[in-house]
């Protein structure tokens, strides 16, 4: 199911805990070289600098080969144009595969992450291509989904797992917001059950052994899950989408949504001291200066340069204590 | 999880009883989080305060303001001065977990002071020279003294500030009249000071930890200028070979310190202008001439970066 050696991953798994075991002072020098020498990862898998560099020659090579074959005259149709599309996605799926992953052995090299990219990019653009021009938003989204969840899973990417979930995400918003009547007490109430449930399952996953070569993708999906969560209720994005879409200055059960706007980052705060969970806690913090934001939207109860100096100096002297 | 790592790292049992005893206690640590909002208490508080002096200019007075934002930097120079540790010409630890913060809200305190007093009393009059040399020196010295690279940063901003404006006749900024080549020259000069206070500290052993920052503004800077000579100025047959040298030391360095950083940034920086150099002077080809290029040196250059191991002789520590 995944594209990568799965014995190197979790060898690679191993070697990056054990270094961390041995920063501190858990592993000696000798236990920790023995590990590294029991299970080796050769991956091809460069310093982050070189893998951007990589990123972009490679992103700038592969529209060179498509910009060559494109002036054989391939394009002079619509149905030339996916058929051009469909080949050269298949073409770097294939290189991605068998070159770069199979004989050359990278992870996370900047050439894989490209290829993958460019590979998704033209197969659905071409497929796209080749739409009616009244085919509805949601049917895009229906057609890169499969696409999207199979290339996170078969290549551990993180941008595209990140991709897939805004991608059901807005499946699930535009087939509610079609719902007659209804759409605009849905609309808030889908976004928070689909969050939490993604919330709760990636939590869930992480605790899977069986998993483990996943962990990443889960992370990051948990990391959008919250924000998700958040906005679906806080009152300046119902407000503005009720003022957008339905014409309704005031959304309807105010109370609710305010109480959601305020209690949402207190509980993110609550719940990440509970499960010592540091991006609850992080993404608490931040929802608490959103919902100060959103306040002030609203209430203007003194101006800007008063708040700022408040707030300034209160989190100053908080922060000071508190590390003291 | 743990425990299916363990089984898989065969360690011997009490290595393993040792790691999983500290899995369980491990702390969960808040200073990453308070670190960051005293950061921005100290952002939010001088924005708040810059504004709400902005609003009340007309009942406060204006000395008043300064001698409140200058006691305020004053304090924060004086906390730092008594919490100091030793001079060293090595890394110094932050004396106080917040010690870096208070810094650097003194100095940014006393730049607010500084233009203030320029706005309202033009008390450096026209000699602008001046007023980014005072920061410049306090900066820096503060920089060495207190063993910070923020305020270095500010420091060297504050001196590529004051050098290109005392490189520039006034005439040609008051009349809007661009002077390129003197701002190009005073760039590729600029970073190439940079490059060279580096190798100054490194040779004398004072600060060596600097040297990524110097050089990070030496190679945007140095390269950015030469660029500019190239494209802005039109001038190839200078600039292009200042470039090649530029990227050249770069590549140097990047090879014999062990760099990713510098060896990236130069070569995009070099293709740049290779590729410039190219499209520029050989026009009214087939477009495929175009594409060719791209497809041969794309291929030259990420061969290149695929053997970076066997270009740089170490990695750093």
């Amino acid at each position: 199911m995944i594209a990568y050696n799965r014995e190197w991953l979790d060898a690679l798994l191993i070697r990056t805990t054990a270094h961390s075991w041995h920063k501190n002072g858990l592993l000696s020098n000798e236990q920790l070289v023995a590990l590294q020498e029991q299970k080796p990862a050769p991956f091809y898998s460069p310093n982050l600098f070189i893998r951007i560099g990589l990123g972009i020659f490679c992103l700038i090579l592969m529209y060179a080969v498509m910009g060559l074959f494109a002036l054989t005259g391939m394009l002079d149709s619509e149905a030339g144009l996916t058929a051009f599309g469909l080949f050269w996605a298949v073409i770097w799926i294939v290189l991605l595969e068998l070159w770069i992953i199979r004989s050359l052995h990278h992870y996370g090299s900047g050439l894989d992450d490209m290829l993958l990219y460019v590979a998704t990019s033209t197969f659905l653009g071409s497929i796209y291509a080749s739409f009616p021009s009244w085919a509805e938003p949601v049917v895009y989204c229906w057609v890169a989904l499969p696409f999207l969840v199979a290339g996170s899973i078969r290549y551990l990417d993180r941008l595209m797992a990140a991709a897939a979930f805004g991608c059901t995400l807005l499946i699930i918003l535009l087939t509610v917001n079609e719902i007659p009547k209804l759409a605009l007490y849905l609309l808030p109430f889908s976004g928070m059950a689909f969050s939490a449930t993604v919330w709760w399952w990636v939590r869930k996953a992480q605790q899977r052994v069986a998993w483990r070569h996943w962990q990443g993708i889960f992370v990051i999906v948990e990391l959008l899950c919250l924000p998700t969560f958040y906005a679906s209720g806080n009152y300046f994005v119902v407000q503005q989408v009720g003022a957008d879409q339905f014409n309704l200055p005031q959304p309807p059960i105010g109370w609710f949504f305010w109480s959601f706007t305020f209690g949402v980052p207190v509980l993110y705060l609550a719940l990440g001291l509970r499960l010592k969970d540091r991006l609850l806690l992080d993404i608490g913090i931040l929802a608490v200066a959103v919902s100060v934001f959103t306040f002030r939207h609203y209430h203007h109860v003194m101006p800007l340069a008063w708040v700022c100096t408040i707030i300034g100096a209160v989190v100053f002297v908080a922060a000071y204590f508190l590390i003291n | 999880m743990l425990e299916h790592l363990l089984q898989q790292a065969s360690l011997e049992p009490e290595a393993a009883e040792k790691i999983r005893r500290f899995e369980a206690q491990k702390a969960f640590s808040l200073h990453w989080e308070l670190k960051t909002l005293l950061y921005f208490g100290v952002l939010l508080l001088n924005a708040g305060l810059g504004y709400l002096i902005y609003d009340n200019i007309d009942h406060i007075g204006h000395m008043a303001i300064i001698a409140f934002i200058g006691v305020i930097s004053a304090a924060c120079f004086g906390y730092a001065f008594r919490h100091r540790k030793p001079f060293s010409t090595g890394p110094v630890e932050s004396a106080t977990p917040y010690f870096d913060y208070i810094l650097l809200l003194g100095c940014l305190m006393f730049l607010v002071m500084e233009g203030y007093l320029q706005f309202q009393y033009q008390l450096f009059g026209e000699r602008y020279g001046l007023v980014t040399f005072i920061p410049m020196v306090l900066f820096l010295w503060l920089a060495y003294v207190f063993d910070n690279r923020g305020v270095l940063s500010l420091g060297i901003t504050a001196m590529a500030s004051w050098v290109g404006i005392t490189l520039t006749p006034q005439d040609l900024l008051t009349k809007n009249d661009f002077n390129s080549h003197t701002i190009t020259n005073t760039g590729i000069a600029f970073g190439a000071f940079m490059c060279l206070v580096t190798f100054l500290g490194e040779r004398l052993d004072i600060k060596k930890h600097f040297s990524l920052t110097y050089l990070n503004f030496g190679v945007h800077i140095g390269m950015i200028a030469c660029l500019a000579g190239m494209i802005a100025l039109d001038l190839s047959l200078i600039y292009f070979p200042l470039l090649c040298i530029t990227v050249g030391f770069f590549l140097w360095y990047a090879r014999t310190r062990g760099s990713f950083y510098f060896l990236t940034v130069a070569v995009l920086y070099g293709y740049i202008g290779v590729t410039y150099l190219i499209l520029n002077n050989m026009q009214g080809f087939e477009t495929e001439f175009y594409l060719f290029y791209f497809f041969f040196s794309c291929i030259g250059v990420i061969l290149f970066l695929t053997n970076y191991k066997r270009f740089i002789k170490k990695v750093a520590p």
